[in-house]
This record gives C-alpha cells, structure tokens and sequence, in this order.
C-alpha cells in the first residue's frame, strides 16, 4: 500500500533559474525505508520540506495515505500533516528538558508507554531532565529522533540523519536506525548525500540530479545498472566504455549528449591479463601512474581511444610507464 | 517575449495563491491590518499632498529653500562629526591596547543618554558669550556680516552639540564590526607589510563599511528629527518649519508639504543606504578565526589614544551632565514639588504603556512573518517599521489627520487623549521594538519553529513556550529601548500631549523656551538617569555575548 505518493512535483525559487525540483514523482510504500540522494543543489532537501508542509510547490501532488495534501487547489500546513521531520542540526528547543521536548508534540501524551518504549529502544533512558545542551551530538540526536516519532507519524523524514557523526558512531547509529524503524514499522524517507548510508539503510533510493529523479530502486539495481553518468559515479569512480569494445557486456545506457551507448566499468572489474588467448574483452596499453592505496592500487591506465581507471591488488607488481594489457571481468 | 510574460504572469498567480489562499489565517488577517494601521500615518502625510496649499509658493519662494539648506549642513557636519569620533573610538578600543581601555569600551557609549535638545540646553552659554564680538561686526562692518558670521559660528557649534551625543551609533556598530573582523584578514594584511596605519584604511575601515553606514544612517535620522535643538540654536531645518508653518501659521497644507519634502528626502536617503550596503558581505564568521589580538601602544600612542577617547566623552557626557548637575543643584528646591512627581509619573506610565505595547506588537507581527513565511506579512511589517525613519512632527501630522478621518467615519474623538499619544509611540518606535525581536528570531528560532509544527503543535504554542522564552533577553532589550526612547522623544510628544499633560521632556523643553535653562536641568537630568540604566544593562550583554 502507498503511503506516501509524489506527483510532477515542481518548484522554482526564481523565473530566471532552473527549477529546484522539476517535475519529479515516486511513491513509497508503507514501512519502507527511502532515500533521497544527490549532490548539493540536487533538490533533495527541497523535497523533503515540500513533503513536510514547509514549502509549497509551484505544481504537483503530495499525497499521504490517500490524503491530498498539496494539490492546485489545496495547502495542509504543516501541523496537521501526519509527518515527523528530523531536522539536520536537530533542532532541539534548547529551553525545555530532554523529556519536554520529547512530549511537546501534538498527542505525545497520548501515550506515555509508547513514549518510554521509544526511550529504552534508543538507549536515553536517564537524560530525560538534561537540557539538549547537556548532550553529546548521538544523543541529541536520538532525543530527536524520538521526538518526531512520539506523535507516531504516518511518515518520518529525516534531513541528513549521519552527516553531523563521526565514522566509528555512525555505523552503529545506521545500524541503531535501521533497527528502530523495522521495530516501529515506521515508513520513512530521508535525505542523504552519502552513497554508503543510502545503501546501508535504504529499501529504494531516489538518485536526484538538478531537481530531476534520475533513477529510482535498490541500492544494487542503480549500482548495477545505472542509467547514466551522474548515477554511476554515485557508486564512486567508473570508465565509461563504448558498448562497441565490450560488444557482450550485460548492460549499457545511452548517454544523451552524444547519442552513444555507454558500458559502466568499475576500477575493480579490470584484472591483468597474461594469458592471450582469453574470452574476455582485453585492452593492450601503458600504465600512466600508480597511486598506492590501503586496499589496492589506483593505476591509471591508456589505451590508444581511452584513459582506463583500474584497482589491482596490493601485492600485483606493475610500474609506471611499463606495458600491459587488461580485461574486463563483469562477473567481478 | 509572449512566453516570458506567461511566466511571468504565472509566478504572480502561484505567489497570488500561496500568500492570499494557503496562508490566510486569523494570525496573517491580524497581521496584515495591524502593520497597514500602522503605515497609515505615513501614507496620509502622501495622500493629503493632493490637498490645495494657497502658501505653497509663497513658502517655495521664501523658506524652503533655508530648510533645505539648514537641514543639509547639519546633516552632512553630523554625519561627518560622528563618524571621526565613533569610528576613531572604536578602532582604539578594538583594536590597540592602552591603559583605560576597557574603561572607555562601555563610558563611550554614555552620551547616547543625552537627547540632543537636553546637550543643547546644557550649551546654552555658548553662543551667548560671543554677542559683544557679533555686536561690534554689527556696529563695524554691516548687519549682512554679523549675520554671516553668526551662521559661522552657530552651525559648527549646532553640529559639535548634536555630533557629540550621536556618535555613539556609529561607535557601537563600528567597534562590533571591528572586532568581528576575520583576525586572519587583519593578519594577511600585516604579513603584506601593512602596518596599524595602512591596515585599518585599507583593509579594517572597509570591510567595516556597511555596519558604519548603518550607524551613519541612524545619526542622520536623529538629526532630521530633532526639533529641541534646532529650535533653541535657531536654525531653519524641515522639521522647525513644519512647526513654524503649522503651529505659527496655521497653514496645515504648508505643513504637509514640507513633512512631504522631508519624508522625500529620507526615502532618497535609505535607498543611498541600501545601495551602499547593496550585496555586500563584509564579515567572515569562521569559527576556526583566532580572536583579534590588538596592537600594543607605546607610551606617546597611548597618551594620544587616551586623548583621543577623552575627547567625545567630555564634550558628550563630563560638561553636559557637571553642567546640568551643577545648575540643578541651584535649582532643585524651586523645581521638585507635587506637580513634578505628577509629570514624572506621567513619563514613566506613558513609557510602560507604549513599551509594553510595542514590544507585544513587534513580537506578534515578526512571529507572524517568520512563522507562517509569509511574504505579504515581511512587506507590511517594513512599511509599519518606516516610522521610525519619519521625523515625530510628520508622524504626528500624519495621526491628526487619521484621527481627524477616525472621528468623520465612526464619531470616535480620538484627537488629544492619551491613546492617540501611545498610537504615535508605537508608529515611531515600533522598528526600535523589531529590530532586536526580529534578528533573535531569525538567529535562534527559524529551524526550531519548523520542528514545532512539524510535530503538529499550534502557532500559539509555539509562541508562548519556544519563541518568548528563548527571546526574553531581546524582548527586555526591546522593551527598555522603546521605554527610553519614549521618555525622550520631545516633537511628537508636543504636538499629540493632551491638554494640560506634561512629560519629563515637554517640561524641559517649556522651561528651556521660558530662558528657565537652569531650572530645566532637573527634568532633563531625570530623564538622562532612566536612559543610562538600559545602557548599562546594553553593555552587560554585549561583553557576556563577547565572552
């Protein structure tokens, strides 16, 4: 069932600029976990206060579990939307208690056991009469995250949950996370720019790109198949490889500039080949540079047609300037 | 170009929509006749220009062209006064270490106590003991020579009067531009061999332009509203004028024309403002920046610095209030009796109820626009908050005719009763109110008001249990700035008081007309006291934010 449901969702702060959300539509399904993912600029956050009630698009729908709640004719502001929104720096009133703050919310009351359920669930039983102040930037943030649920939204969203953690506390806040929403059976969306905690916690990701959705679906589908540059390089450094030298490749997208089929190549699907007679498609060129990384190596490789990014393990022997030839492993 | 105008049409129907359909509420309604009732003042000073002025060219023929004159000395002298001493002060204090200096940081701002007409009051001397030498240019040379010299000597000292209590506007926000400066800006200039000289005109006082022009602009508005000085020194200015022609005369249309003339000129000059300011971002706040260390001063830089500090000090605070203090010392017994204790009351009372009523007006029409973001609110709330930049005589022209179209529509005689007089209060002195509510608001509640109704909390809520308690410290700043601004203000108050209503101020001012100076410093030391304890408790604040 659909909770929540995006239709041609547009928005521009100013005639003269491109829109900041163009004609964009998804849905999301109830206790699903989403996320918006882009560069800066991308339009993500834009989405999540237009969803929230604190912008109004220009055109489009917002609809919450068959309720309109934007529309060309209709507003529901954002009170008596049924969405709890987790703001980026959190937004904790610095002048009430961890506990006042926890119960601010409309109908928080309602239910003082679910209340201390979601208290214990995030580990801040025991600071309930500290000021926001008074807390580490995790704890905070679970004050907030319990905030926004205490009022049990229909739909939780959530600005850049991790971006104010360090490494090591957000892994195991993604993993806290993760477990909170299955247990709550909340439907969320949240905004990311970070391609490993979309991953690590999202069902789909919605790849945004200059207030478009370029693609949407699971973190493999896009990293597998991704439907153009911009998406593939989410996923980190690629080569983009004419379908014509990878005639058998297991896909390819059209790049729309220049009309041509495009194979996606990881760095890692390379491998370094010594035997000629192999299946695989194979490239015979120099080694422009090395860079040695904790994991692996990062050569830069030339081709007569192309500059290939390629990682080959730590213990491979190869020097700068010195002739290879490479092949490409999809299976890899 | 067809296309070009569909979309343009198309914003103004989708802005039509969001402001007019989506957000209307009883808070934007409210807001929207409260900032409009506010703006009318001012907007009938406009609007009665259609009115016929049988003296209009009698008056363009003789005076306006004095007032002009009159005005544009004062204003360019002040300004200029004002920036020498506030910006020189505030670059010593900020930036060069002296002995005294933490000292001259917060007594600089004293002056800022003293209404410009009470400083000229305490002057009052001044010109007089130059009368035998005007007398013998009279006897020796001609009437058309004294008269020249007279205007000689009487502008510089005009301008020295009001410049020495003005400055501090321009002190305060140079000194908080100074030290808010991007240490590692100042540092980049040094190790470019700049020394202190070349640094402070080629990289400080630049980058500090926008705040001095905002300084600037407040000392230009004080100046053009002055009346009490003006009046007592002689000087043909807008504002005498408009009493002159209105009150003298009886010419109300003269008068509006003039106040038109006047609110003319200061539209002219806050879009100068603007401009100046236009796009600029001066400041650089990255919290990675070392605080500014300052320059040690040898033992002769020092002494200067010293001096230079003293200076506006004792032109500003030391000989006014010793001046003052001395002759209500002489005079205090013949002064304090049953009828002062009244007028004393009336001040404070009047102050409380206009404080009170700014303060909650400026907190619901900001809350207003924050929260509901409403675009149609800002507007109205910068049109409410144009009084302040309006001299009180055109503002109280401008609420004689409201009452005067009040009484005709619904008989409700509002001319010369009290709440005419708070009315007037609020429409000069609600951007006073504002503009504290307003940055706190925008610095320290936009996200957490978003947070409020993202959890489906109502507007009033939000109001009464995040926003005034996380504002009180810019409610209170507020409500004591409007309280002492109120116990000052003098045109308005003259022209609006009730029958037989005195103030603090108008007992000052009618003492000072009756040649009674030295009995007039009793009042107008009452009224510097309750000035200087907002300031006081102004400067607590600022060094606890500097910590």
């Amino acid at each position: 069932m659909n909770v929540l449901t995006l239709k041609n969702i547009t928005k521009s702060y100013n005639s003269n600029e491109p829109p900041a959300l163009n004609d964009l539509s998804f849905n999301c399904q109830s206790s699903e976990v989403i996320a918006l993912i882009g560069g800066s600029g991308s339009g993500k956050t834009t989405l999540l206060r237009i969803i929230a009630g604190l912008e109004a698009p220009d055109y489009g729908e917002v609809i919450l579990n068959n309720d309109t709640l934007n529309s060309s004719t209709v507003f529901v502001t954002p009170e008596k939307r049924d969405c709890g929104l987790v703001f980026q720096d959190y937004a904790l009133f610095p002048n009430r208690t961890v506990r006042q703050n926890i119960i601010f919310g409309k109908g928080a009351m309602d239910d003082p056991s679910w209340i201390n359920e979601l208290i214990n669930m995030t580990g801040i039983a025991g600071l309930e009469k500290r000021f926001p102040h008074e807390l580490s930037g995790g704890q905070q943030q679970r004050v907030a995250l319990v905030r926004a649920l205490a009022t049990r939204p229909l739909l939780l969203l959530l600005d850049e949950p991790l971006s104010h953690l360090d490494p090591e506390l957000k892994e195991s806040v993604r993993t806290e996370l993760l477990k909170l929403f299955r247990e709550t059976k909340t439907t969320v969306v949240f905004v990311s720019h970070d391609i490993e905690d979309a991953t690590a916690m999202a069902d789909r990701m919605v790849v945004m790109h200059k207030g478009k959705a370029e693609q949407i679906g699971t973190s493999n589908e896009i990293y597998k198949n991704p439907m153009n540059k911009n998406v593939a390089r989410l996923f980190g450094k690629t080569n983009f490889i004419p379908i014509k030298l990878i005639p058998n490749a297991p896909y390819s997208f059209t790049e729309k500039e220049s009309n041509e089929k495009l194979v996606p190549v990881r760095p890692h699907q390379w491998r370094v080949i010594n035997d000629p007679t192999t299946d695989l498609p194979t490239f015979n060129g120099k080694v422009k540079s090395v860079i040695n990384q904790v994991s692996h190596k990062e050569v830069e490789f030339e081709t007569s047609q192309l500059n290939i990014t390629l990682h080959l393990p730590t213990n491979q022997s190869v020097q700068a300037d010195s002739k290879l030839t490479i092949a490409y492993n999809a299976e890899l | 170009m067809a296309a070009y105008l569909i979309k343009i049409a198309q914003y103004w129907l989708r802005f039509i929509k969001h402001e007019f359909y989506f957000k209307l509420n009883a808070w934007t309604i409210s807001a929207l006749v409260i900032g409009l009732v506010l703006f009318l003042p001012m907007a009938e000073v406009v609007w009665h220009l259609t009115m016929p002025a049988e003296s209009w060219e009698h008056l363009r023929d003789t005076v306006l062209g004095q007032y002009i004159k009159g005005s544009l000395i004062l204003v360019v002298g002040t300004a200029a006064l004002s920036i020498f001493l506030g910006v020189s002060s505030a670059w010593l204090v900020a930036s060069c270490k002296f002995p005294g200096r933490k000292f001259f940081e917060w007594i600089l701002i004293l002056p800022l106590a003293i209404p410009t007409y009470i400083a000229a009051y305490s002057y009052f001397d001044l010109l007089d003991k130059l009368n035998p030498f005007l007398i013998w240019i009279r006897l020796n040379i001609s009437t058309e020579a004294m008269a020249l010299v007279s205007d000689a000597i009487v502008y510089p000292v005009t301008i020295i009067v009001l410049a020495s209590v003005l400055y501090p506007y321009v002190y305060l926000v140079a000194r908080a531009a100074f030290i808010q400066q991007s240490n590692q800006c100042i540092e980049a200039a040094r190790t470019l061999g700049h020394g202190p000289h070349s640094t402070f005109w080629r990289t400080a006082l630049p980058l500090a332009r926008p705040a001095i022009i905002g300084g600037v602009s407040l000392v230009i508005m004080e100046t053009l509203n002055d009346y009490g000085a003006v009046k007592h020194f002689n000087i043909p200015t807008f504002t005498t004028g408009i009493f002159r022609t209105w009150l003298s005369i009886g010419d109300l249309p003269g008068a509006l024309r003039l106040a038109a003339c006047l609110m003319v000129l200061i539209l002219f000059l806050l879009i100068l403002e603007k401009w100046l300011r236009f796009g600029a971002k001066f400041h650089n706040n990255s919290k990675s920046d070392r605080p500014f260390k300052p320059y040690e001063l040898g033992q002769i830089k020092s002494f200067l610095a010293i001096l230079c500090c003293l200076f506006p000090i004792i032109i500003g605070f030391i000989l006014p209030i010793s001046r003052l203090a001395y002759w209500a010392s002489q005079t205090i017994e013949n002064v304090i009796d049953s009828n002062f204790l009244i007028l004393t009351a009336n001040s404070i009372a009047i102050a409380t109820a206009a404080s009170l009523i700014t303060v909650l007006l400026a907190i619901f029409l900001t809350f207003t626009s924050r929260y509901f973001g409403s675009r149609t609110i800002n507007a109205t709330n910068r049109l409410a908050i144009l009084g302040y930049a309006v001299p009180g005589a055109v503002i109280a022209i401008g609420i004689l005719l409201l009452a005067k179209q009040v009484n005709q529509a619904i008989g409700w005689i509002m001319t010369g009763s009290l709440s005419m007089l708070v009315l007037a209060y609020v429409v000069r002195f609600l951007a006073v109110a504002w503009q504290p509510i307003d940055s706190g608001m925008e610095r320290n509640c936009e996200q957490i008001n978003n947070a409020s109704r993202s959890l489906g909390v109502t507007a009033i809520r939000s109001l009464t249990k995040i926003n005034i308690p996380m504002l009180r410290n810019a409610l209170v700043a507020a409500g004591l700035f409007v309280f002492v601004d109120t116990m000052k203000e003098l045109p308005l108050t003259l022209i609006l008081r009730p029958f037989n209503f005195e103030t603090l101020s108008t007992k000052t001012f009618d003492l000072a007309q009756q040649a009674q100076i030295p009995e007039s410093a009793v009042p107008a030391l009452c009224i510097i006291i309750v000035s200087l304890l907002p300031l006081i408790w102004l400067n607590f604040q600022i060094r606890n934010t500097e910590k």
